[in-house]
């Protein structure tokens, strides 16, 4: 008997998006229990560190899957950047010290796919992160044509200067390359009105990198 | 925005889930989002009894719900019955993004989606921005719940001004609100406007909806074939589109259209009705069968349980039975009986309803070949047309044909009589009443002719062949009469001719029979005797 590869991963995936589900609620019961006993709070952390990195690994690999999906749609919809942001914000102080400042109207909505911004910041704070940055500013722009701008600038040591020349990106194994082209791909995905998503890097003039996503 | 904890306080919430970790774990997390009051339900029917018998501000239900109904389903029938309010919240959670997932149509869309797994952090900011603006939208849909469109509409356009950015939010409840007052120009306009700056779904569909309404089919049709196009999820493109190609008397493409809608979201009980009813038109009856199943599976416990989902499906499997003892035959029969059955306890203080579900159990004892069952039906719902005050065409007409299956062409064709004298029967009707009416008489005719014709050969057997011809040329008056009756006819005039002698009345006559008898194929075992007749009536011609 064979199996329609595509049917069975879905259905696994969808098993285990509830298994996380699960593992998540319980992470949160056990936080809430514990709280203020200072004995469990670095195996809490353990835990929630653990967990959520598994999470993200899911979703990511849910939206590569998407991407590379023949059939594959932008599912662009309404959303407040800030709901968007704000669950990474807490996230990544939490984990990596990484501090993530919003530095634009939190009122602010735009159209855009939010499983894939998601990524897309996601891969921008890790690559801080592991850049050694402490710190994020988000800044917004828009335009009145409707498309609008998101820049990230961090105060890690900037884009090596190859990154700068390329103008597309291939993943070179997991560890090299990944991350900058699932935040290509994910922007590019966005496409109005014959305009597409772009993404531009570039390095501050104090040190720093600066990665700019243009919705169309 | 206020914090979500002051949201929650003093509203009731119902969680829907069908896995009981993740039910207690919703539960859980809405307590510490500061929800005092939260209700949890296991499936469909268990939410829809809570919603029933409580007022709920906020329901958050998982779309996938095992077997039973999903999550889409649950905030339809909670808004058609309006026990859901328009100021109360809906959020669907789901292993998809949102554009991605089955939508509804335009007025059963939840106030927003959450994506699987997500976090307490994601719960409190989806759930706080939800609340912020159903909570600014408040006075619009106070006013929708009031039934006063007008006033929503003039709320919805001092609103635009003062939120700019719950524009879009506003504008979709405006264009909603002017098609339910059927402005469909203004509401064309509206979603122009929006289409104008962005390809945006429910804008699409909107627009669609309108060119139909405003018979502008072929562009209604390009605009939904674009939006599939974009979005294959979203049914109620199909439906639309079904809609259209019915207009075009197009009902296989309608049929195929709703196909297709099944596959995506096969359990909403009035498309598949729908489907049902265009699959039985196209006599497509496997495609019908299964529908109709569906629909009166799905529709149980639901709000959209009526008498017809049974009643259809029952029709449907007629197909199916027949006097040979097979397994289909077997389990059509019983599936239709069960499904009849129900249709009588459930609705047993209707009469319409148990008149139609006894017809149907008539036509069902017919073609399994049980014939006095049949009858007894006839009799049982003869006697229920007799309660209905006013009985309609389509009801008389059945009886009718119960008559015709069981044949009693007497009662059928008194009834007839009455039929005909209505003057009130539709393009359809008359139509059925005229095929009924070629029935009896085909039928009558025949059965009378055969009589005559096995009295005119007792006749001609004791060489009283007077008599004999008279009873023929009585029978063969009617252009029903048979081969038999005719070459009998022939016969006997041929014998008479030679007893006697040849008239040119006579030969014309059995000129005229030959005629009517035209060819008969060498492979039939009447060949040789209608061979030999030509011969001896060439013969007779040339002794004239």
């Amino acid at each position: 008997m064979s199996f329609d590869l595509n049917t069975l991963l879905s259905a696994e995936l969808h098993d285990i998006k509830n298994l996380m589900q699960g593992l998540n609620s319980c992470h949160e019961t056990l936080a809430e229990q514990l709280q203020g006993q200072a004995l469990y709070q670095d195996n809490l952390a353990n835990i929630q560190l653990h967990s959520q990195n598994l999470n993200h690994r899911l979703i990511e690999l849910l939206s590569i899957l998407k991407l590379q999906n023949p059939d594959f749609n932008c599912s662009e919809d309404e959303h407040w950047l800030i709901d968007t942001l704000t669950p990474l914000m807490h996230e990544f102080k939490q984990l990596n010290n990484l501090d993530i400042q919003a530095n634009f109207d939190a009122e602010f909505n735009g159209f855009y796919d939010e499983q894939l911004l998601e990524i897309a910041l996601r891969n921008i704070f890790t690559n801080a992160n592991r850049a050694g940055a402490t710190q994020v500013l988000v800044d917004i722009q828009e335009f009145d044509d409707g498309s609008w701008l998101i820049q990230l600038t961090d105060n890690g040591p900037g884009f090596k200067s190859e990154h700068l020349k390329q103008d597309t990106f291939t993943p070179q194994g997991a560890e090299s390359g990944l991350g900058l082209y699932l935040i290509e791909q994910a922007v590019s995905a966005h496409i109005r009105a014959g305009k597409t998503g772009k993404m531009k890097l570039d390095n501050h003039e104090n040190g720093g990198a600066i990665t700019q996503l243009l919705f169309p | 925005m206020a914090k979500i904890e002051e949201m929650l306080a003093g509203k009731r919430v119902l969680a829907i889930d069908d896995l009981v970790e993740s039910r207690s774990a919703m539960k859980k997390m809405l307590v510490i989002l500061g929800a005092d009051e939260v209700d949890v339900a296991k499936d469909g029917n268990e939410a829809t009894e809570f919603i029933l018998h409580n007022d709920y501000h906020i329901i958050i239900s998982d779309y996938n719900l095992g077997k039973g109904r999903d999550g889409q389903q649950i905030l339809e029938e909670a808004r058609f019955t309006h026990r859901l309010k328009a100021a109360a919240t809906f959020v669907m959670l789901t292993g998809e993004n949102a554009m991605d997932m089955v939508m509804g149509a335009v007025e059963y869309e939840p106030d927003d989606y959450v994506t699987k797994p997500f976090t307490i952090d994601v719960m409190r900011q989806r759930l706080t921005r939800i609340l912020t603006i159903k909570e600014s939208l408040k006075p619009i849909n106070e006013a929708i719940d009031a039934r006063q469109n007008e006033k929503a509409l003039e709320i919805c356009d001092l609103f635009i001004d003062k939120q700019p950015r719950l524009k879009l939010r506003v504008l979709r409840i405006q264009g909603r609100t002017l098609m339910r007052l059927k402005r469909f120009e203004d509401a064309l306009k509206l979603y122009d406007a929006v289409l104008n700056e962005r390809d945006i779904n429910w804008a699409l569909l909107g627009k669609a909806t309108c060119l139909f309404n405003l018979e502008q089919l072929d562009e209604a049709e390009s605009i939904l074939n674009y939006t599939i196009k974009l979005h294959p999820q979203y049914v109620q493109c199909y439906d639309l589109l079904s809609k259209i190609h019915v207009k075009h008397k197009k009902l296989q493409d309608a049929q195929e259209d709703l196909m297709r809608a099944v596959q995506v979201s096969p359990k909403q009980v009035l498309r598949q009705m729908e489907l049902g009813r265009l699959a039985f038109a196209n006599k497509d009856e496997a495609v019908a069968e299964k529908a109709f199943k569906q629909s009166m599976r799905l529709a149980r416990h639901s709000c959209y349980r009526s008498a017809k989902n049974y009643l259809l499906y029952a029709k449907s499997v007629q197909h199916k039975i027949s006097t040979a003892n097979t397994r289909d035959s077997r389990d059509g029969s019983k599936d239709a009986f069960r499904a009849l059955e129900e249709v009588k306890a459930l609705y047993k203080d209707n009469n319409d309803y148990v008149f139609e579900a006894t017809i149907l159990e008539g036509a069902t004892f017919t073609n399994l070949g049980k014939e006095e069952d049949a009858k007894a039906c006839a009799a049982k719902a003869a006697k229920l047309l007799e309660n209905v005050m006013q009985p309609s065409g389509v009801q008389q007409l059945s009886m009718v044909q119960l008559y015709l299956d069981t044949r009693q062409h007497a009662k059928a064709q008194d009834l007839l009589a009455e039929i005909d004298k209505r003057g009130d029967l539709n393009k359809t009707e008359t139509r059925e009443l005229k095929k009924a009416q070629d029935q009896i008489s085909e039928k009558v005719v025949r059965e009378y002719t055969t009589e005559i014709n096995d009295r005119a050969i007792e006749f001609f057997e004791r060489g009283q062949l007077t008599q004999a011809i008279e009873l023929f040329d009585k029978a063969t008056v009617y252009k029903e009469a048979g081969l038999a009756v005719l070459l009998n006819a022939i016969q006997t005039k041929i014998t008479y001719m030679d007893q006697r002698a040849p008239t040119r009345e006579m030969v014309n006559s059995v000129n005229d029979l030959l005629e009517r008898v035209g060819s008969i194929p060498a492979s039939d075992e009447r060949y040789s005797r209608w061979q030999q007749l030509i011969k001896n009536q060439q013969r007779l011609i040339r002794s004239l």
